[in-house]
């Protein structure tokens, strides 16, 4: 997020786009809620009427992967309507005019076709995001997993730009990240194009900072994501693999080619803390000590850095994750893996992470830190681009709308989009462990919509058959109006419906995020199952 | 504008109030121990329980500290022979309302009940011990009705004998969580907390957030889940953490009894959700110490089933993978994926392992799934 | 000829737009179906955007409300102190059968027993016959002195705009849109030295003032119609038969202040009153003393009747916003005030019916005419205009009388209403309805006016005076009207809310000490805490019964806890 939770309460407009806050980050949804009772107008853009629609003034349902389309004239309405911010745009950005000669044919009427929202409310939603004082974007996955992702990500940056909202309290670009620690894996370096702090793995000098850390050359090109990885697998190319806490095989799209791309491997080490889907392939699996056990570090979608604390001993034998890898990597003859304590580790991570650096074990002891940090004697950063920008001015793009890897035809007319929902988490390997959440949650069913659920000849309750390019998955049928006409909806939680069985129509070219949100099925009835 | 510091007289010393602050604000900070049950920092103040009242020179009546702002040169006492007696008997009638307090054995403080409940669940009874609160005194018909069996969500426990109307619960669901699942039915004596319809909160627009639970200061609404823990022995302790579930990352307090994990409560002071959790945060705990979790390394036997082994057999085992991958396809045939859901210490040594160990950024993590 | 039944579209499209909507609504609602069903209620929620168990839980707060059949056709029977003298028991028995419930006093105590069924109010007698009658007129003033509110009062015509008119009624107005600056209107009212008739004796042209000079707006007059504290009836008689006075006063206000819209908040049980109130009110728009541009001045001024629903507190000021805009009428902590914070948070005038039909004649006829209304007898020269007593219980003449302020109590009772019953004589009168608790003895040598009232630890209040003759039990009165206000009590505050239940089970027993010592020192204790730190009037002014009663009757007192403690084997 550029800007900090609390944040959240002081927007005069929010405009939430691809993100069903209120089940999947329930706590940061109770803050727009309460800018909204303050008054705050806000715009929710989602294919399904989620319940967040409940409390904005305006919901736009827009078909599934039309988002580039809509933000598109949303611009259209900025600059035709002067609601640019001029002094912003002329002091703190590059390549406007290219923008705004490029969204002059793409009027809320085009758009409308396309997204299937009515133009005026294109525009009505322009003009309360526009003409705000202090207008901020919220987003999550329904943004991001599509071949568009960085589009989508891209038009939503122009729209900041355009108004001047960086940069500002209760402004901002904001991503809600899905898990207690991604924003921490991302910041350790765990990721291919980058070294720990965002230092990047092609820029020769962090290359020889690293080589000279790490105590040998590193190759100073970007490596490959995971999705390339399993595809090398499959083609025999890759040959032994770490996963570290990953149910691969469940949460990733197109299983079967998942499944396939692990057992093509010669050598799987998964360390985890349940048996999983994942686990089973495994050549060798090492028990993790989880949440509760463990002493570390987390930082959250805010980049605030906070502690993590071992309330009770590891079950069995149970190891913590850096005891693992260190005791792996010793036995590789590795220097440099002498840790005796997470402290250790996480200290070595402050002193090569220019974002980290003015930070250690102990003064992040309360959670009072937003990255970066650069010395000991600094704030903290809540919010990013304050007094400008990385990379000195932001850059406006020039986007095109495409359509979706797959689109519906006659053999897959139904659009499918996937997400969560509030009481299961992923895979439910804890959620599912905890007691209790079933009373709410007990299955996994197809949300669609009742007057499809009549014409599919289905039956509320009763089973269907959906089919992707990719596979099959048969499931209950829930008539609800969540989803409209046309678009069903299921989460990838349970493993007994496994819709990444559907899943992976494409990936975005630049972060080969699959396109999980959009999977064009047919959906049949099926008696008893 | 003036500079000059605006000031009350508190009890006759003379304190500095910063504008907007309220009688009961200032008086916090300068640790007057002011009494209350309908107060919680995070709300609006209500002004219900009257025990926060303070004597304001000038006026006739006492005043509620916690809806009056603080006006510069305002004369307060907080506690006097008189405010102190009608403190007492406001909590005598409290008291005199309520199950547990009416029906605490005989030398018992009025009011005590498990602090498994929740968090504020001690505030009553621990008043009633503070003012020596008889739980004989005004002895009549009791409020409030528990939903048992009427309501058997797993989660919260709607023990209404114990209610005594403060409406945190009420507020804290319109307030701050937003979902507006309860409100208040009936009036006067009759008062019940309620959801539309009377119905079941499953049935209703909760969600399971638990911040009335935690919010509640007699234990009318409960932890269902952590009261199954109340035989288990041990003092309770509790350890600051960030919940595991999405980025948010809530503060929490694990809570425990030796070794066992029995509950966990929000950390008020948790700066990115101030009190606030949801379902499965508050709820959904009990997966660390479960049954099902990996206790020992394992490794692929001849026969191709996992079975159990030490750590140095399975170490050693992965390891020479490694080794024999590097040998035989060099560093491009070997990849790590790190966890998004592990602490830093996991993911940066993941990543180090790759870099050091081959000198590849092949690395990645599950951002992407 | 078949009958159109509203659809619930076209009542949720009826009221969607309107100002407070929320109450006319679950009105219609309730009069179509007789009751709120759970899809009506639904589609109420879903319609004004309130949360749904927020509306359920405020509908349960009304008694009127039911959400189940027979509900509004089921008959309700007054149960106030009066009325319970006269037969209400056994009239409720009677009407048992039909599902027959208790309604806390109803407002027609110098004619018992009314009895509400659907919109129509009846008056029973104890054998269960019901006639259907208009509101009394008040008899002429016994003295034959000038009055202000009363003066046109019997006049039959008075009712109609044509009538109003012919007894230089709206001459105020006019003077107050056509000649005066609202400026001038203050002073005025200031000059009149008129306050607050509802009870809290407020001085109106302060109140309207401060709404004058506050920021924002639109600006509003709410006129407190929720005539509710037992024993008080005279806000129905103006309004009944001489409804523009109140609308003449509303309007007057509306240019002192600069408001534009006005609401008349209604008690419930005075169904007959609103259609006379909607009629006057389009007579007068017709006429052009009410609407878009009153009197050509330029102002907008419109007003809207809302039914209440059968809450006591909503007669307090705040309350009585809060159910106004559709929320829990619980009283709103103030600061804040109305005047600046009132409906919707827009500066207020809240004037209760009597204060504002004074408002009229006094810009007619100026302030010191007003002034020189008050009592004029022996060392009582200092009172100015007048007020208006309901007087009832055990007296010959019950009605309304409009006193000057200052007259002596025992000159009202004895020598304007005919004294006690044959042969009785005055045991106590209740003071401010109920709310003032009892005086008895030395104490009925009060004058009427709050200084002489206040010095024996009560007051004049809304000036309800219910007189008990010594036939009565006392503590059974007291038991009555503590059980009100525990009925009555909103919940919000905890020392009124257990207060008033458990000095109500002390007063009949049903729990409390059996030592007489013990059980005064409780009845003291929350007497004491009740008075100093309830958030409003009703917790403050109801441990004055209990407190008068043992005062002035302590060996009635001590019989009653004797007797008590003899059952006390039965007790909770």
């Amino acid at each position: 997020m550029s800007n900090p939770l609390r944040d959240m309460e002081k927007p005069e407009a929010i405009f939430c786009i691809g993100t069903n806050m209120t089940e999947c980050h329930p706590v940061a949804a109770t803050r727009l809620k309460r800018a909204v009772a303050k008054g705050a107008r806000m715009i929710v853009a989602d294919p399904r009427r989620i319940p967040l629609a409940d409390y904005a003034e305006l919901y736009l349902p827009i078909r599934i992967g039309s988002d580039v389309a809509l933000l598109l004239a949303m611009g259209h309405v900025l600059v035709r309507d002067g609601l640019v911010d001029e002094d912003f745009v002329a002091a703190r950005t590059k390549d406007f005019e290219a923008f705004r000669d490029h969204v002059k044919d793409f009027t809320p009427e085009w758009a409308s076709g396309i997204c299937q929202v009515p133009a005026a409310d294109i525009e009505k939603a322009a003009h309360i995001y526009g003409s705000a004082g202090r207008a901020a974007i919220y987003y999550t996955l329904g943004i991001t997993e599509h071949i568009c992702g960085v589009d989508n990500v891209q038009s939503l940056c122009n729209l900041a730009l355009v108004t001047g909202n960086l940069g500002r309290e209760g402004a901002g670009i904001n991503p809600m990240r899905g898990q207690n620690n991604i924003q921490g894996a991302g910041d350790c370096g765990a990721i291919p194009a980058n070294f720990p702090g965002f230092q990047a793995c092609d820029d020769p000098a962090s290359v020889a900072k690293f080589s000279a850390l790490y105590g040998r050359d590193i190759e100073p090109v970007r490596g490959i994501t995971k999705v390339k990885a399993l595809e090398l697998a499959v083609e025999g190319e890759m040959k032994a693999m770490l996963i570290c806490g990953e149910n691969t095989v469940v949460s990733d799209p197109d299983r079967k080619h998942c499944e396939h791309a692990l057992k093509s491997l010669d050598h799987l080490v998964v360390i985890d803390l349940f048996p999983t889907e994942t686990t089973a392939m495994a050549d060798v699996v090492l028990p993790a000590t989880g949440w509760g056990e463990t002493d570390g570090v987390y930082t959250n979608t805010e980049r605030r850095v906070q502690r993590v604390r071992a309330a009770v001993p590891a079950q069995g034998e149970a190891k913590p994750d850096w005891w693992i890898i260190s005791q792996l990597a010793k036995r590789l003859g590795l220097p440099g893996f002498e840790y005796q304590s997470a402290r250790d580790v996480f200290d070595e991570l402050c002193s090569v992470s220019p974002i980290y650096e003015g930070l250690d074990w102990d003064r992040i002891d309360a959670g009072a830190y937003h990255w970066p940090v650069p010395t000991k004697d600094h704030p903290g950063t809540p919010i990013l681009h304050e007094d400008g920008f990385k990379n000195g001015r932001g850059l406006f793009r020039v986007i095109h709308y495409r359509d979706p890897a797959e689109v519906v035809d006659d053999e897959y007319p139904v659009w499918l989009t996937t997400g969560r929902r509030l009481e299961a988490y992923h895979t439910r390997t804890m959620t599912g462990r905890s007691s209790g959440i079933d009373y709410l949650l007990s299955e996994e069913s197809l949300e669609v919509h009742p007057d499809n659920v009549a014409a599919w000849g289905l039956q509320d309750g009763g089973y269907a058959r959906v089919t992707s390019r990719r596979g099959s998955v048969v499931m209950r049928v829930r008539a609800d109006t969540t989803s409209p006409r046309g678009t069903v909806f299921c989460s990838f939680s349970f493993g007994d419906v496994p819709v990444n069985d559907l899943t992976g129509g494409g990936y975005d070219p630049v972060t080969f995020t699959a396109e999980l949100k959009v999977c064009p099925v047919r959906v049949e009835a099926v008696a008893g199952a | 504008m003036s500079e000059r510091q605006h000031t009350i007289f508190l009890d006759g010393e003379e304190v500095p109030f910063r504008d907007g602050e309220t009688v009961y604000e200032v008086s916090e900070r300068h640790r007057r121990e002011v009494p209350t049950l309908c107060y919680d920092p995070r709300l609006e103040a209500f002004g219900a329980c009257r025990l926060c009242v303070v004597e304001v020179e000038g006026l006739r009546n006492p005043v509620a500290s916690c809806t009056t702002k603080a006006t510069a040169g305002m004369r307060v006492n907080t506690r006097t022979d008189v405010l102190e007696a009608h403190r007492k008997t406001l909590l005598e009638l409290v008291a005199s309302e309520s199950r547990a307090a009416a029906e605490a054995p005989a030398g018992a403080v009025p009011g005590t009940v498990d602090p498994l409940r929740g968090y504020a669940s001690q505030e009553l009874a621990t008043l009633a011990s503070r003012y020596e609160v008889s739980g004989e005194r005004f002895a009549g018909a009791k409020s409030g009705h528990s939903k048992g069996a009427d309501d058997d969500n797993p989660f919260i426990l709607r023990d209404y004998d114990l209610c005594i109307s403060c409406y945190r619960c009420v507020r804290v669901c319109a307030e701050r969580e937003g979902d507006y699942a309860i409100s208040v039915a009936n009036r006067g004596f009759h008062t019940q907390i309620t959801t539309e319809f009377d119905s079941k909160l499953s049935d209703s627009s909760c969600t399971f957030c638990g911040q009335c639970v935690q919010t509640c200061p007699t234990g009318a609404l409960a932890d269902k889940k952590a009261l199954r823990k109340v035989d288990v022995p041990g003092e309770l302790q509790k350890t600051r953490t960030i919940c595991p579930y999405c980025g948010v990352g809530c503060s929490v307090d694990i809570v425990t009894k030796g070794e066992e994990i029995v509950a966990v409560q929000p950390a008020m002071d948790g700066p990115a959700n101030e009190g606030a959790l949801c379902i499965k945060g508050q709820f959904a705990w009990d997966h660390v110490q479960h049954g099902d979790r990996l206790k020992t390394p394992f490794v692929r036997g001849e026969d191709g089933e996992l079975r159990p082994a030490s750590w140095d057999e399975a170490l050693d085992r992965a390891a020479a993978g490694f080794r024999k991958a590097y040998a035989e396809h060099g560093a491009h045939a070997i990849y790590a994926i790190a966890s998004g859901r592990a602490p830093h210490e996991s993911a940066y040594t993941v990543q180090k392992f790759i870099r050091a160990g081959f000198g590849t950024n092949y690395i990645d993590n599950c951002s992407r799934a | 000829m078949s009958r159109t039944v509203a659809t619930d579209a076209e009542i949720l499209a009826r009221w969607k737009e309107e100002p407070a909507p929320l109450l006319p609504l679950l009105h219609a609602f309730h009069d179509r179906d007789g009751f709120l069903s759970e899809s009506s209620i639904r589609g109420v929620a879903e319609t004004l955007r309130i949360p749904l168990a927020d509306l359920y839980g405020t509908i349960t707060f009304y008694h009127f409300f039911r959400t189940f059949p027979p509900g509004k056709a089921a008959p309700r029977v007054c149960d106030g102190p009066v009325c319970k003298t006269r037969g209400a028991d056994a009239l409720l028995a009677a009407l048992e059968k039909d599902g027959a419930t208790p309604m806390p006093c109803a407002g027609r105590c110098d004619e018992p027993v009314p009895v509400l069924i659907g919109d129509t109010q009846f008056v029973g007698a104890a054998d269960g016959s019901l006639v259907e009658r208009e509101t009394p007129r008040p008899a002429p003033r016994p003295d034959g002195g000038e009055e202000c509110v009363f003066a046109h009062v019997r006049d039959p015509a008075r009712r109609g705009i044509d009538g109003y008119l012919a007894t230089v009624g709206y001459a105020g107005l006019r003077r107050a849109f056509c000649e005066w600056t609202p400026e001038r209107t203050l002073e005025e009212i200031d000059a009149s030295g008129l306050a607050g008739r509802g009870g809290a004796g407020f001085p109106t042209g302060r109140k309207w003032r401060a709404v004058a000079e506050a920021a924002g707006g639109p600006k509003t007059i709410v006129c407190n119609a929720d005539e509710g504290e037992p024993g008080c009836f005279k806000d129905r008689v103006l309004m009944d038969h001489d409804p523009h006075a109140t609308l003449e006063g509303m309007a007057i206000a509306a240019r002192a202040t600069g408001a534009t819209r006005g609401f008349i908040y209604l008690r419930y049980e005075y169904p007959h009153t609103q259609a006379i109130l909607e009629n006057a009110i389009a007579e007068a728009e017709a006429h052009g003393y009410l609407g878009a541009d009153v009197l050509g001045s330029g102002q907008e001024f419109r007003v809207y009747v809302r039914r209440g629903a059968g809450a006591y507190i909503c007669g307090e000021e705040t309350s009585l916003l809060n159910s106004l805009e559709g929320k829990h009428p619980f009283p709103r902590n103030r600061p804040p005030f109305p005047v600046t914070h009132g409906f919707e948070d827009t500066p207020t005038a809240v004037n209760n019916v009597e204060t504002l039909c004074s408002v009229g004649p006094i810009v007619a006829r100026g302030a010191d005419w007003y002034r020189g209304l008050g009592y004029r007898g022996e060392g009582h020269g200092d009172h100015a205009g007048t007020k208006l007593v309901s007087l009832s219980g055990d007296v010959q003449r019950p009605g309304n009388y409009e006193v000057p302020i200052g007259l002596p109590l025992g000159t009202l009772i004895h020598d304007w209403a005919g004294g006690p019953r044959e042969g009785r004589t005055v045991q106590a009168v209740t003071m401010a309805g109920l709310s003032g608790g009892f005086l008895a003895g030395d104490a009925l040598d009060v004058t009427l006016d709050e200084p002489s009232i206040r010095a024996h630890g009560s007051f004049l209040g809304a000036a309800g005076i219910m007189v008990f003759d010594d036939s009565r039990n006392m503590v059974e009165v007291a038991a009555q009207a503590m059980s009100f206000f525990a009925h009555e009590s909103c919940g919000k505050c905890f020392p009124c809310r257990i207060g008033t239940q458990r000095l109500t089970e002390r007063l009949t027993g049903a729990a409390g000490p059996a030592d007489l010592d013990a059980w005064t020192a409780e009845v003291a204790d929350i007497g004491r805490t009740m008075k100093a730190t309830s958030a409003c009037g009703l917790g403050m002014a109801a441990p004055l019964v209990a407190e008068s009663l043992v005062r002035r009757f302590a060996s009635q007192v001590a019989a009653h806890v004797g007797e008590a403690g003899e059952r006390g084997g039965e007790r909770a």
